[in-house]
């Protein structure tokens, strides 16, 4: 089946863009599990286990492979070309491997050749100095750059403001601004970039890049929770998924409950459940659930009830007789004279649709 | 009478056939695992104490069995086998911390609140202590829908049998 089987091959989903990279803590609601298709959403964000050396070579291979697209690419394709004097100085194509390469070589040397690769020029080891200092001002930035959601706009931002920011405990910048003014836009390389005022340690651009992909994350759970949509700030964001959470498994606990009471009836058919079932859920989670993959759905459902669209009014019914079909062949759902020696009532358990 | 039908068409309509929806999969996984466990469980005791808990019990191996590409999935079955107190999913009102205090803390305290709420949704989620933060958040997701479609289903299936 198509969910599970992209669960089952997300990892190597994007394996090839990365010669040898391991995405080790791919989420698995990521952009192939068609719960969650939230269709920007990139799998190649994962932290860790990247080996450095393949990092230079990182840069050429990965045409459009990153975890920022959706950050950058909105602008990123002209924003590169509009901002030569930009600072391009990690580039965590395909995948967070700016920050985490960074984290896992050398710090100085590290920095340098990830603001390279795209072409090939030294970047001084000077790049990054200082930068556990930053540290801590890096945070609270981070959480009001949060708030503004928009990495694209702070990027624009950054060349104009870097000549002005000498100030700014950011001289690593300064080294990098200057030497990447003569860099060529960078359209393959997506690029982590430090923002104003940041450090350019690589602990920092690591911790920067899980941050954004919390963020990230965060988003898509933004969409997957009801009325959400208008929330932001993770901390609010954070209490409504806790409350849903808390919601429905209460929810569950009190219908198991209600079921205990009134289980005696076992006159559950099986397939009733699931025909209803399905438009029911089809029916509820329109207004519920703004995934993509009901997209398909929702349609049938005023369908349903007539025939004028025949091919949609069965479908539920087609996927349905396939996977009873299947599971009489199991002989999970044995057959209708089985279970008929489960209920009492020895009720008529044959399948009604 | 009614199926024939749906067998005479069954290859002719289907847009997709082969493509189910997860959350459909997911679904009738869900109610094909729970009722005929009902059903057992029906069979072989009457106290309702013990009823109650063992249905809740059912639910939740019902729910672990039925998405069991996810991650919380496994810790949920560790919960279940290792413990026949089905204590697992449920947020009893002792945990039903309404947070809402965020009022009080702001500006600088705010990240060690937003920690804290993270650590709260650990809680919640069944082995979400146990893993890391983006991890925790990704798996969040796809329990949030799974316990959608677990309470759908358990509707439909009180209704129906009512």
């Amino acid at each position: 089946m198509g969910g599970e089987s992209n669960e089952g091959e997300m990892g190597l989903n994007h394996g090839d863009d990365q010669s040898g990279i391991s995405r080790v803590g791919m989420p698995l609601y990521a952009k192939s599990d068609p719960f969650f298709s939230s269709a920007d959403w990139d799998p190649a964000v994962s932290v860790g286990g990247f080996s450095s050396s393949h990092y230079p070579s990182m840069g050429m291979d990965n045409p459009g492979m990153s975890c920022f697209p959706h950050y950058h690419q909105p602008g990123s394709g002209s924003g590169y070309h509009d901002m030569p004097a930009s600072l391009l100085p990690f580039g965590d194509c395909g995948g967070g491997g700016g920050g985490h390469f960074l984290g896992s070589d050398k710090k100085g040397e590290s920095v340098g050749r990830l603001v390279i690769a795209g072409d090939g020029h030294q970047v001084s080891d000077d790049v990054v100095l200082g930068g556990s200092s930053n540290r801590k001002r890096r945070q609270p930035e981070a959480e009001s750059q949060w708030n503004k959601q928009k990495a694209v706009e702070e990027f624009q931002e950054e060349p104009q403001s870097q000549k002005k920011q000498k100030n700014d405990q950011s001289k690593e910048k300064m080294n990098k601004e200057s030497s990447q003014s003569e860099e060529a836009p960078k359209e393959n390389y997506i690029h982590m970039r430090a923002r104003r005022g940041q450090a350019t340690n690589s602990h920092s651009l690591a911790e920067r890049v899980r941050r954004e992909k919390i963020s990230e994350r965060m988003r898509l759970l933004q969409e997957l929770v009801p009325g959400c949509n208008k929330i932001t700030g993770k901390a609010v964001m954070l209490d409504e998924i806790i409350n849903y959470v808390q919601s429905l498994q209460q929810q569950v606990e009190f219908l198991s409950m209600k079921l205990s009471t009134v289980n005696p009836e076992l006159n559950i058919d099986i397939d009733r459940i699931l025909a209803k079932d399905l438009l029911q859920s089809r029916d509820r989670n329109t207004p519920t659930l703004g995934l993509n993959p009901f997209a398909r759905f929702q349609g049938t459902i005023p369908n349903i009830s007539t025939t004028t669209a025949p091919q949609y009014n069965s479908l539920p019914q087609t996927t349905l007789e396939s996977e009873l079909q299947s599971l009489y062949q199991m002989g999970f759902v044995s057959n209708p004279s089985t279970m008929s020696s489960f209920s009492p009532n020895n009720g008529p358990l044959k399948p009604e649709l | 009478m009614e199926r024939q039908i749906i067998n005479k068409k069954k290859r002719v309509f289907s847009v997709e056939p082969n493509k189910i929806p997860p959350s459909e999969v997911f679904t009738r996984k869900y109610t094909r695992l729970l009722v005929p466990a009902l059903k057992k469980l029906n069979m072989n005791k009457n106290s309702s104490q013990a009823n109650q808990l063992t249905v809740k019990h059912e639910v939740d191996m019902a729910l672990a069995l039925s998405a069991q590409e996810f991650a919380w999935s496994r810790f949920l079955l560790q919960k279940l086998s290792s413990s026949n107190n089905p204590t697992t999913t449920t947020s009893s009102s002792s945990n039903g911390i309404r947070i809402q205090k965020r009022s009080g803390k702001e500006g600088g305290d705010e990240d060690g609140e937003i920690e804290e709420k993270l650590r709260e949704l650990q809680k919640l989620l069944p082995g979400g202590e146990e893993m890391n933060v983006e991890e925790m958040l990704g798996e969040i997701g796809n329990y949030i829908k799974c316990l959608e479609l677990q309470t759908i289903a358990l509707k439909s299936i009180v209704e129906d049998t009512t």
